[in-house]
This record gives structure tokens, C-alpha cells and sequence, in this order.
């Protein structure tokens, strides 16, 4: 089994619709099904490019406070300690929890001298699956309006490693960012597909991810997303590419790949000769040599 | 007055609209300071063409990492009961932290009877203030690689630009927004006066929209949105203005001299202010000024 982590710093690279092809190339290549794990939890949109409506399988729980208003004498203990500033006391009218700031430490509960916060539940998201012919798909969803992020995607992808050595070929779809979460589906990962663009920005945020990469110690292959796109800065971006001595591989900027990804499809199957359908199968070979 | 600009999908285009606004309102309204808060992955100093001088740096401890004194220790396994995050298992020697799963708000700490843990502060990240050649100050934060608790961050961020803002008599704060909806939005957008939404013509972007509208209906924000690169799908981009359901400040289309301004790290107002995408821009910004930029 290998696990495959694309991933990209900036946003809109194009990480879903490398992850969501890949995964249909690789099923037809290797005639196995593939588990496509989509830890965008803020905006998970693999399913819609597999166009399957995917079914909640999980909920993720998270600590409310509940108060008791009766028992509550105003002292403003649980205000002071509460680390998020989930907790205001509104003068002439009392103690107001705010549950979009809240990050569910129950710190609240525990420094209350007069126990009149007790424990509540709150649903900070889902874990929901999805079947198609040649993807079993886990995607995890943010509930809008919560903050617990990386609770969403840790409970994610634990619920994907409980059935992942069934699968030959494991690819996470990841979302944007170098922080925490992103640490944590490299983490995850034998091998990190970071997808870039040749854009002055798309190369600045692919130099920070390339450095959290080889802190976490992963093989890299680089993904240039959109090769062609025209004013754009590709002498910059293979510069850097050749410096930093790392694989890379293109595909390229074509009608074809944006049509597929307006209609909501994967472009491998849309127009199966584009040149950036291509681009993907032989992407995907590549990769399925670098299994280790 | 603070416009943040966001959007549920990444790649829409809100640097592209953060520095040009920024642009905008340095023109024609008196000054602003730009805030980029994605400090993920932040672009908006190099969007509006580089820093020409660092007016000051800091270091930001954004969080907390318990240590547990074992030679005080109970083991009465109240700090394992009590946290959240099961980040805490006791082993036959002693309570053991999964730094990994642990938040560092502090619970544990509060709970043990033996006071035998204490938080220790650690930096996860810098914040900077540049001058750009446009004279916008840009505060730009930067998380450490892998680090959390960004929301933290943003708003240390937020707060650093109010004061400039007030120190320097400029009237505006333009906050740019990592992409998403999660924990460094949410902070983003708290306490703003308007948020801006760019949205471009595609399902994931209109779906991302949505579920940004419901944080920010949470928050109680005004709303307005742009359509970018509408001509790369006008039936959709119509789709769109009809669904949404929020006020519209117009539609700006994809150009190949948006991604050469890029390129020439100048903001595309500067680089090509007689394109179609810069008149468009205009007009959505007039549209702003109009309606929220007091």
C-alpha cells in the first residue's frame, strides 16, 4: 500500500482535480480501486468532480458548555480562563457563550466554583463516504461556523487508515496551507505530490510547503499545474526547479481540463486525448513506479 | 473601517483584489493599511510588488505546550480524564503528551491537584510591518511551518494594523484572508465591518461561497462579492449572481495581462490600467466605495 499526499500551498493550484484524476488513472492502470482520503474539511470538493453524493458515516463531537443560569452567580471565573473568548459577560444580563469562537477545551466546566457549567455536545462536522467504480472515497466536512479544523481532519483520516491496507493505492487531497493540518497528511504519506502553478505566487508558496517538506522527510514530486498558462512566470519556476534538484512533471493548460472541471468531470475521462489528460496518465505512471 | 476579502475556495482571486483595492482606496480615499492573514501562505507584500523598507519585527508565541514535572506527579490521571483532544495517556511512568494531538489551551494544567503541570510559551510565528512603493503598510504574519492555532495569529495581526492605522491617521484596513472557512477566517472576518467575497464561475467556488456566508452570518458581517474570471463560464457567472443572494459588485473578467501583472509583481491597476480587468475592478470598487467605504 502506498499513500500518496497532493498537496500545494497556495489555493487553486488545482490539488482536487490532480488528486481526483490521478485516482481515476491510477484505477484504470492498476484495475484496482482506489481510496481517495479528502481532508479539505473547509471545502471538500472531490465528490463533486466524481459527481457521487457522498453519506455522513460519522459525526465529530466536540465540548459545548452548558449553563445553568440559576446557579451561575456572575463571577466571571470561567470568562478569565476561557482561552478562545468564547465567554462574555454581558452587564445587566449575564454570561453568553459564543459557540463560533469556542474550541471546546472544557476549561470553562472545570474552573467554575459553583459547577453550574456542565458538559454539551456540539456536531463540528462529518465524515461521509462515497462509491464509484474505481474510487471508495472518505472526505471529511467542516461544519460552517465551527473552528475545529483539525479536529475534522485528524478524525478524517484515522476513520481512512482503519480500512486503508485494503487498498493498493491511497491518495490524500489535502487543502491549502503549510501549517498544522497540512503536517499532519504529510505525515501520513509515503509520497508528497506537491502541485504548483507558474505564477509568482504559486512559486513563493511552493518554496514554504518544499521546506515543511523536508522537515517532515518525504519524497517530493512537483506537479506544475497549468504549464503554459500564458504571462506566466515559467523561466522563475523551472529556475527554482532545477536549483532545488527536485522531480517534476507538467500538465498542461488546456481547454479540455477546464471544460471537465466546469461540468464537473475528470478531464481523463472527459476528453481522454487532451493533452493534459495525457499529461495525468503519464503523471500517474510515474508515480505508481515510485511506489516503494 | 476593515473589509476583509475571502472566499471558500482557494485560487479565486483575493490577493488579486486585496492589493488592488488597496490600490484603490491609497488613490482615491485617503490610505490604507493592508493585512495579509494568510499566514499559511502569505502572498499580498509580493502582490503589491515587494517590501521597499521593514518598519519593525516581531516574534509571536501563539501557543502553549504543557510540561508535566513527573517528580510531582500523582498519577491520579485527571489531566488524561480532563482533556479534550485525548492527547494525554498515563503509562507506568507517568502521564505522556501527544504533541501532535494537543491543542495547548491549558485544561490539564488547571485540573491537576499536584500543580505538577505548567504551559511553557512557544513561538510559532513572526509578524512584519513593510513599505511598499505604493506607500500601502502591508502587516504581514507568517505561521511557523506546521504549527497551529493560526486564528491566534490573525488576530494579533488585525490588532497590529488597527493601531498603525490609528497612529498614522490612514482610515482603511484591507485584511486578505486565507482561503476556507476554518479557524483563521472565522478570525478574519470577526470584528470586520464588511466582507468582501470573490467568487469565481465554478461549483466549488459557489459551494465554497455558501458555507463562507454561513460563518459570516454567524458573525453578523455585511456581505458583498465580486465574480471573477466571469468569462470563463458567463452562464455559470449568472447562475451564480442569481443563487447567492447577496449584493453584487460586478464581474471581472480573466485576462492573460492579469497573470503578466503578476509576473512584473506590480498590481494589475499599475501594470495595465486601461484592461478590461482594471476598468471592471474600478467600477466594482466605486460600487463600494458607494455603498460601505465611509
Amino acid at each position: 500500500m502506498t499513500v500518496y499526499t497532493v498537496t500545494g500551498g497556495k489555493g487553486g493550484t488545482g490539488k482536487t482535480v490532480v488528486a481526483v484524476n490521478l485516482a481515476a488513472a491510477m484505477s484504470s492502470m492498476t484495475g484496482k480501486r482506489v481510496l481517495l482520503v479528502d481532508v479539505d474539511v473547509d471545502n471538500p470538493c472531490t465528490y463533486t468532480l466524481l459527481q457521487v453524493e457522498p453519506t455522513v458515516v460519522m459525526e465529530v463531537k466536540s465540548f459545548k458548555p452548558v449553563i445553568d443560569d440559576e446557579a451561575c452567580t456572575r463571577c466571571g471565573r470561567c470568562v478569565e480562563y476561557c482561552p478562545a473568548h468564547a465567554l462574555v459577560l454581558i452587564p445587566g444580563s449575564g454570561l453568553t457563550f459564543v459557540e463560533t469562537l469556542c474550541e471546546g477545551c472544557a476549561m470553562c466546566m472545570y474552573v467554575c466554583p459553583e459547577k453550574a457549567i456542565t458538559r454539551g455536545g456540539r456536531t463540528s462536522g462529518w465524515v461521509k463516504e462515497a462509491e464509484t467504480d474505481s474510487v471508495h472515497l472518505i472526505l471529511g466536512e467542516l461544519k460552517p461556523g465551527d473552528r475545529k479544523y483539525h479536529d475534522v481532519m485528524e478524525k478524517t483520516l484515522e476513520h481512512a487508515r482503519d480500512v486503508w491496507d485494503k487498498y493498493k493505492i491511497v491518495i490524500i487531497d489535502t487543502p491549502p496551507g503549510t501549517g498544522k493540518g497540512i503536517r499532519m497528511a504529510l505525515e501520513a504519506s509515503d509520497i508528497v505530490v506537491a502541485v504548483t502553478e507558474p505564477t509568482k505566487l504559486g512559486i513563493l508558496d511552493l518554496k514554504r510547503l518544499n521546506r515543511l517538506i523536508r522537515m517532515v522527510g518525504r519524497r517530493e514530486v512537483v506537479v506544475v499545474n497549468k504549464y503554459g498558462l500564458p504571462g506566466g512566470a515559467h523561466g522563475e519556476l523551472e529556475a527554482y526547479l532545477r536549483e532545488s534538484r527536485v522531480r517534476w512533471f507538467k500538465i498542461q493548460y488546456d481547454r479540455s481540463l477546464m471544460e471537465a472541471y466546469m461540468s464537473g468531470r475528470t478531464v481523463v475521462s472527459y476528453d481522454p486525448e487532451a493533452p493534459s489528460s495525457r499529461d495525468i496518465r503519464a503523471l500517474a505512471e510515474e508515480l505508481l513506479k515510485e511506489a516503494p | 473601517m476593515e473589509v476583509v476579502v475571502a472566499s471558500g475556495k482557494g485560487g479565486t482571486g483575493k490577493t488579486f483584489v486585496a492589493s488592488n483595492l488597496s490600490i484603490y482606496i491609497r488613490k482615491n480615499l485617503g490610505g490604507a493599511v493592508a493585512v495579509d492573514a494568510d499566514v499559511e501562505a502569505p502572498d499580498l507584500l509580493l502582490a503589491l510588488g515587494g517590501s521597499v523598507k521593514e518598519r519593525r519585527r516581531e516574534a509571536f508565541y501563539g501557543s502553549y505546550t504543557p510540561v508535566i514535572d513527573l517528580s510531582r506527579c500523582s498519577r491520579c490521571g485527571r489531566c488524561v480524564e480532563s482533556c479534550e483532544y485525548d492527547a494525554i495517556r498515563m503509562t507506568e511512568d507517568g502521564p505522556v503528551i501527544d504533541y501532535t494531538k494537543c491543542e495547548g489551551l491549558g485544561t490539564c494544567m488547571i485540573v491537576c491537584p499536584s500543580e505538577a503541570i505548567r504551559l511553557v510559551e512557544e513561538k510559532t510565528g513572526e509578524i512584519y510591518v513593510s513599505e511598499t512603493r505604493y506607500g500601502i503598510p502591508v502587516v504581514t504574519g507568517e505561521l511557523e511551518l506546521g504549527k497551529g492555532n493560526s486564528g491566534r495569529l490573525v488576530y494579533e495581526l488585525k490588532d497590529r494594523a488597527y493601531k498603525l492605522a490609528s497612529e498614522d491617521g490612514i482610515p482603511f484596513r484591507v485584511v486578505d484572508a486565507a482561503p476556507g472557512i476554518g479557524c483563521p477566517v472565522v478570525s478574519s472576518i470577526a470584528g470586520s465591518d464588511l466582507l468582501l467575497i470573490v467568487v469565481e464561475p465554478t461549483p466549488q467556488s459557489l459551494k465554497g461561497s455558501k458555507r463562507l456566508l454561513e460563518v459570516a452570518e454567524n458573525l453578523r458581517t455585511d456581505v458583498a462579492a465580486v465574480v471573477n474570471k466571469y468569462n470563463l463560464n458567463p452562464d455559470y457567472a449568472a447562475k451564480i449572481e442569481a443563487e447567492l443572494g447577496v449584493e453584487l459588485l460586478g464581474r471581472i473578467p480573466y485576462e492573460d495581462v492579469v497573470v503578466e501583472a503578476y509576473t512584473s509583481a506590480t498590481p494589475l491597476l499599475e501594470y495595465a490600467p486601461d484592461s478590461e480587468s482594471s476598468r471592471s475592478l474600478m467600477d466594482c470598487f466605486e460600487r463600494l466605495r458607494d455603498g460601505w467605504l465611509r
